[in-house]
Order: structure tokens, then sequence, then C-alpha cells
């Protein structure tokens, strides 16, 4: 039988839509969605997966209304400051993509690079959360870095490629779960989703808990098994070889 | 005046070739971290000299960036005792342009300069003394060969100052000790400098680059450390000096200032030798200063302390969780703390901008002549200033005015002013900042943003004077900026 998936990615969707169906504001959805993230993290730590990637607050994201993105930017505050030594005792290394945005309060800033300071050798679980980040953003830096170093275009390969990416010791991702049914990629870690297995739970992501990660888990095993005889879906190491 | 000095001694005089280099005496001090408590003792009896404690008064920036000051002290002392004769003088000269700007009246009406002869023997007899002290407080005191020679250390080091020959320190360590006494029996007083140093220096000490970000963990430190200096100081100044001055006497003080010097004694025999010198110290403190021997190990403390100071800092109970600091811009009020007033005395002067040409001229080691021109152009903007904010025509800037029109800053002058420092920058001239010129003034990288594209991966000369304008007029905040300017 398969072991768990290296990396496993969530698309946290619904938080609007859980607080529409209680008649809340949407920002009552992403305060619920804090409960969710905790459980998803001490899921993946128990099912010895390596990678976790959470996809927190988009590029795009930065266009909806100054109130909800001024709240957004506290509450990720909050729990990083809530959380930051559970994690760190847990053995989780904590990474955040594209904090860099001016548009990140200073404070949360040093919050996170507090956080990213605090819990850089860790090695059990390395977290990242996609924040304020964009898939196709992270192709255009990496062909940008290529370009700078000058390399010619026939020594170009994928592996080449990947390696100028922001955070290339990132492997590719093996288990997406998109929440709330939704079947969109969203410009999410486009590169590394390459040969990811996808999961679509109708639940929405402050509903979401450990129990539902396991199903997910559980079925990407089965998919495995399934798929068994045809080339399976390779891990990083496979390929890059 | 001093700008030629001689390099060749006066006849009689103490030979600087000889006597000051790499195998001197003064070099080991130097490069001794315990050295640091003798300094600060000797600025204390330098401070109750009146020339000297109207000048620092006036004009130092001691009390706003004394880790600034201190690591200045510390690279001007070595170029002197490099052993390389062009390098001396060239640092000398350099000296005597700085203190000969240093001239005004004190308080009193009485006329002070940087370049007063007898006042300079006094700052060096403090500092031969302090050495001594430090050594018999620590437990190894100099044998008389070892003083005769460090003494005459100290005599060849004035008398480079004074372009070759200085008769206001007597020739002898015998003749000495009587000189020593008189000036501090009937030349010195009870000055608004000495108390700033006994009273306020310690309490008020920002915190040094390497906990900047740290404010809680520093105010923590420094509310313990700082009484605790400021006891040991007070309490190693000489008997006489103390009772003059009317410095009290802590019970129990006398005791943990030789505990401090004998412990400090004792590390300094027992950790690595890298460990105990005043680079590694200043290096620790300054994470921007390029690392020497025994890397490694600095590194991984600097880390260890970075993940304290990290963890301290999420631990405790945010105040800012109101998200009311969300712009890249600083309030005027602390940008003017911060940054404009460089003498930390709650006024904007002309000392605070000359404290700013001077940091920048030391940075870039800037000949006679750039030097002069840079000061023309901060003194032209003084001017424009003084015009502009000076709403009660006092002179001098407060608080309020520049509050009450801080957008007002970035006239002409201030932009002659960042044409000036770009063009000495511009070591190689060629209307560009390489990555090496950028090395030199700020001591850090580039901002990637910073880098024109259309130059090669260089600075231009619009894109520098757009970003020194931003940051001056308090509209931008400047990482480069700050570490040259800003608190420290």
């Amino acid at each position: 039988m398969a072991g768990p998936p290296r990396h496993v990615a969530c698309v946290m969707d619904g938080n609007g839509r859980w607080a529409a169906r209680r008649a809340l504001p949407r920002t009552a959805g992403h305060a619920a969605a804090e409960a969710a993230v905790i459980d998803t993290i001490e899921a993946a730590h128990a099912a010895g997966v390596e990678w976790l990637s959470l996809y927190a607050f988009s590029t795009e994201n930065w266009r909806r209304p100054t109130a909800e993105v001024d709240f957004l930017m506290r509450l990720v505050r909050r729990t990083v400051r809530k959380h930051a030594l559970t994690l760190h005792a847990r053995g989780v290394r904590c990474r955040f993509l594209g904090a860099a945005d001016p548009r990140v309060p200073p404070p949360l800033a040093r919050d996170i690079a507090d956080l990213m300071e605090l819990t850089r050798d860790n090695r059990r679980l390395t977290l990242t959360v996609a924040f304020d980040h964009g898939g196709r953003r992270d192709i255009v830096a990496a062909a940008r870095a290529l370009i700078r170093d000058g390399v010619p275009a026939e020594q170009v390969t994928e592996e080449s490629f990947a390696r100028h990416l922001p955070h290339p010791d990132m492997p590719d991702v093996d288990l997406v779960i998109r929440t709330s049914g939704e079947q969109r990629i969203s410009n999410f870690l486009l590169w590394q989703v390459a040969y990811a297995e996808w999961m679509f739970p109708r639940v929405l992501w402050p509903d979401f808990r450990a129990g539902h990660f396991w199903e997910c888990l559980d079925a990407y095993r089965r998919r495995e098994r399934r798929f068994g005889a045809v080339p399976a879906p390779a891990t990083t190491e496979e390929r890059t070889r | 005046m001093s700008d030629d000095t001689p390099t060749t001694p006066a006849p009689g005089a103490p030979d600087p070739t000889t006597l000051l280099g790499p195998d001197s005496l003064l070099y080991g001090f130097c490069d001794d971290a315990r050295w640091g408590l003798a300094v600060v003792r000797a600025t204390a009896l330098e401070a109750a000299h009146p020339q000297i404690g109207a000048a620092l008064v006036e004009n130092s920036t001691f009390v706003a960036h004394p880790w600034r000051r201190l690591r200045n002290t510390l690279v001007s002392t070595q170029r002197v005792l490099s052993g390389d004769p062009a390098v001396r003088d060239r640092e000398v000269a350099r000296l005597n342009r700085l203190h000969g700007r240093l001239t005004g009246t004190d308080e009193r009406g009485r006329p002070y300069s940087g370049l007063d002869p007898a006042a300079r023997a006094w700052v060096v007899a403090t500092l031969f003394e302090s050495t001594v002290t430090m050594c018999r407080l620590s437990g190894e005191s100099l044998d008389g060969p070892t003083m005769e020679r460090l003494y005459a250390e100290f005599r060849a080091f004035l008398a480079l100052l004074e372009g070759g020959y200085s008769d206001h320190l007597p020739p002898t360590v015998r003749e000495f000790w009587p000189y020593y006494d008189d000036v501090l029996e009937r030349g010195l007083e009870n000055t608004e400098a000495l108390r700033i140093i006994l009273r306020r220096l310690f309490a008020h000490i920002p915190p040094p680059p390497l906990l900047r970000g740290r404010p809680a963990v520093w105010a923590l430190g420094r509310a313990v450390a700082g009484p605790v200096a400021a006891a040991v100081v007070a309490a190693s100044l000489p008997e006489a000096f103390r009772r003059q001055m009317g410095v009290g006497d802590l019970p129990g003080a006398q005791t943990l200032t030789r505990g401090v010097h004998v412990g400090t004694g004792v590390a300094t025999r027992l950790l690595p030798e890298a460990w105990t010198r005043t680079g590694t110290v200043m290096s620790l403190l300054d994470p921007d200063q390029a690392a020497g021997p025994g890397a490694d190990a600095l590194a991984a403390l600097r880390r260890r302390a970075g993940r304290a100071g990290a963890l301290f800092r999420l631990l405790t109970p945010a105040p800012d969780d109101g998200g009311a600091d969300g712009t890249a811009q600083r309030p005027a009020d602390r940008f003017f703390t911060e940054v404009l007033d460089q003498t930390g005395d709650g006024y904007l002067e002309w000392p605070d901008l000359a404290a700013m040409a001077r940091e920048i001229a030391t940075r870039l080691d800037l000949d006679a002549d750039g030097e002069e021109r840079l000061y023309e152009a901060f003194a032209a903007w003084w001017r424009e200033l003084v015009a502009v904010l000076d709403a009660d025509g006092d002179g001098r800037v407060t608080r309020q005015e520049y509050a009450a029109s801080a957008g007002s800053l970035a006239g002409p002058a201030l932009i002659r002013v960042a044409e000036t420092l770009f063009e000495a920058a511009d070591a190689d001239g060629n209307g560009t900042i390489s990555a090496e010129e950028h090395r030199t003034l700020f001591r850090s990288a580039f901002a990637r943003e910073l880098i024109d594209p259309d130059t090669g991966g260089r600075y231009s000369r619009s894109a520098f004077v757009r970003e020194f304008v931003a940051f001056m007029a308090g509209r931008r905040n400047s990482t480069s900026y700050d570490g040259l300017l800003a608190h420290g």
C-alpha cells in the first residue's frame, strides 16, 4: 500500500458562502476558518505528510473591499501569534509565499518574518502558506531569473526552470484539496500541480475537519492503487532523475 | 590649518612611526572589548572639562547615536594605528578637519574649539589614566616599564594630532600624575555634558543595530544593565572628582565595579580570543558589518539571538494590533526624533545637520574638498530649513514647528544635498552608483527595486536623488538611510 502523499495543498474555499448561509458578514466566515486550518495542520502532521501548502490569499484578493482585506490581515496576524509556539513545538517549519508585498501591513510582515525565523530549522512538516501568491507570477519570476543568469535557450529544461522558481526546494504537489465543490485552479502553484491528483469535497472550508482530510488521503491512496499499472502520479525524485 | 600635517616629527618629539603601529600596546587595548569601559569612563572625565563639555553638548551625537559613534571612534583609531603612514596621516588630517568644525561658545559665553591644544591633551590624558585604572581594577596592574611605554604611545598619538609636537602633556609618567591631579582639582567643572553622561546616557541608550527590531528585549535588558553600567562607571572615577562633582556613591558600587572589571578580565582570558575582540563585539551588535574570523560561531550566536527575539515578540502582546501602523511612512514626530535630531536635545539645529554631514564624510572617507562641498550643501539646506520652518525666529526648529510644516522640507537645497551626496558616493565618477559604492555608503546591498534595469544593475543619479529626497522629507522609510542616519 502506498504511503501518504508527500505534498498536500489545500485551496481554502467557501468562507463567504459559509457566512452567507448563516446570514453573517463574510468576515465571520474567515474567522471561522481558523479552526479548520489548525485541524488540517494537525491531521497532516499526524498522517506523516511532509509538505502542506495552504492557499490563503491570492494576488487577486487585493481587489476585495478594503474593510475585508484589513480584517483578513488582522486575522492572519492573530492566528500567527496565537499558534506560533504550538507550531514550533510540533516541529513545523512555516513559510509564507509572497508576504513581501508592500501592501502587507508592517506589523504582520514582522510577525511573519519572526515565525519563519523561529521555525527555520524544523523538518517534521513544512507548512507553506501561499499568502498573496500568484502561480503565474512565480513562473514569470523564474523566467526572469533564467534570463538574468544568461542561460542559453537550448539549455532551459523543465528541471533547470524549476530550479529558478521561488522556493525551488518545494517538491511537486501530489494532492490538491479544494473545498466547497468549486473546480477551478485559480492561479495556485501552477507549476507544481502539473501531476497532482485533485479532490473537490463539497464541504465549505470553515466546516473542514481532520475527518475530511483523512477521507481525502484515503481516496488518494485508492486512486493510486487503481492506476498502479499505468504511469502512476510520479514523485519529484522519479521525474528529475 | 592642520590639513597639511607634517609627516616628519619635529626634533625631540616622540616618533609616531616607531611607537604607533599594530605592535603597540595601544593597538592591543583597542582590540580588547574591555577597553570600552575605559573609554566611557574617560568620556565622563573629558566632559567635565569646560571646553570639551561644551563641544560635546553642542555637537556630539553620542546620546542619540552612541553605537555609531563608538564604531566611528574604533575605525578611526585603527586607521591611526594601522602602521601605514599614508593611511595614518590622511586620518589625522580628517580628524583635525572634523574637530576644527566644532567651535562655538558655551552657555556662559566662553568660546570653545575642538582644536584647543590643552583640551586635546586632557582627552589623551584621561584615556591614558582610564586605561591604567581599567588594568588596576581588573587585577592586572601595569608594571613600570609597560606604563612608561603606554604613556609614550599616548604622547605620540597627541603629537600626531598636533602636527608633530605637543608640550601639553608632561614628558614622563612621573610628571604626568601631578599634571593630572592638578587638572582634576582645578580645571574641571560640573558641566551639562557630565550630567548627561552620568544620568542620561545609560538610561536612554538606543538599541544596537542587532536588537533594533526588538525594542521590548532591549528595554528589558537596559532596565537591568543601564543602572549597573552607570554605577560601575561612576564608582571607577577618582575619589576627589566624585566628591567635587557630587557624584553619589551607591553602597556596594565599589565592589560591583571591581567585580565587573575582574569578571570581564577573566572572561577575556577564558573565552576564545576572537570573541573578546572589539571588532567581534561590534559586528555582533551590528549585523551589517562584514564578518571577520570566527564568523561561523558568530552567525550561530546571532541566529540563536534572532530566534529568541522572534519568539519573545510573538509571545508578547501586540500593542499595535489595531493596524494603525499600516503605512510605510513614519509619523513626523518619530522621524524628527530618529533622524533629524542627531544630537538628541529635542531641537533641530545646525549641529544636527553637521552631524549628518560628518557621518557621511566619515563613511565615504572624503578628502578636504569633497568634505567642504558636502558641508556647504548641508549648510545651504539648513538656511532653507530655518527660512521655512523656524516660525519664532530663535534659530532652531522645534518639534512643533517641524510637525506644522513637515511637507515643505523638500526644497531646492535638499535636492542639491542629494546631488552632492551622489557625486561624493560615485567614487569613480561614472554617473552611476555601483554595488561597491553603495556598500561603502550604506554598508548594505542594493534594494532590488532601486536598480534601474536600463543602467545594467546600477543605481542611477535620478533614482538616488529621488530616494534621498523622499527619505529626508519623511515621506518614505528606507532601510539604507535608516542604517546611515537613524538611531544607532
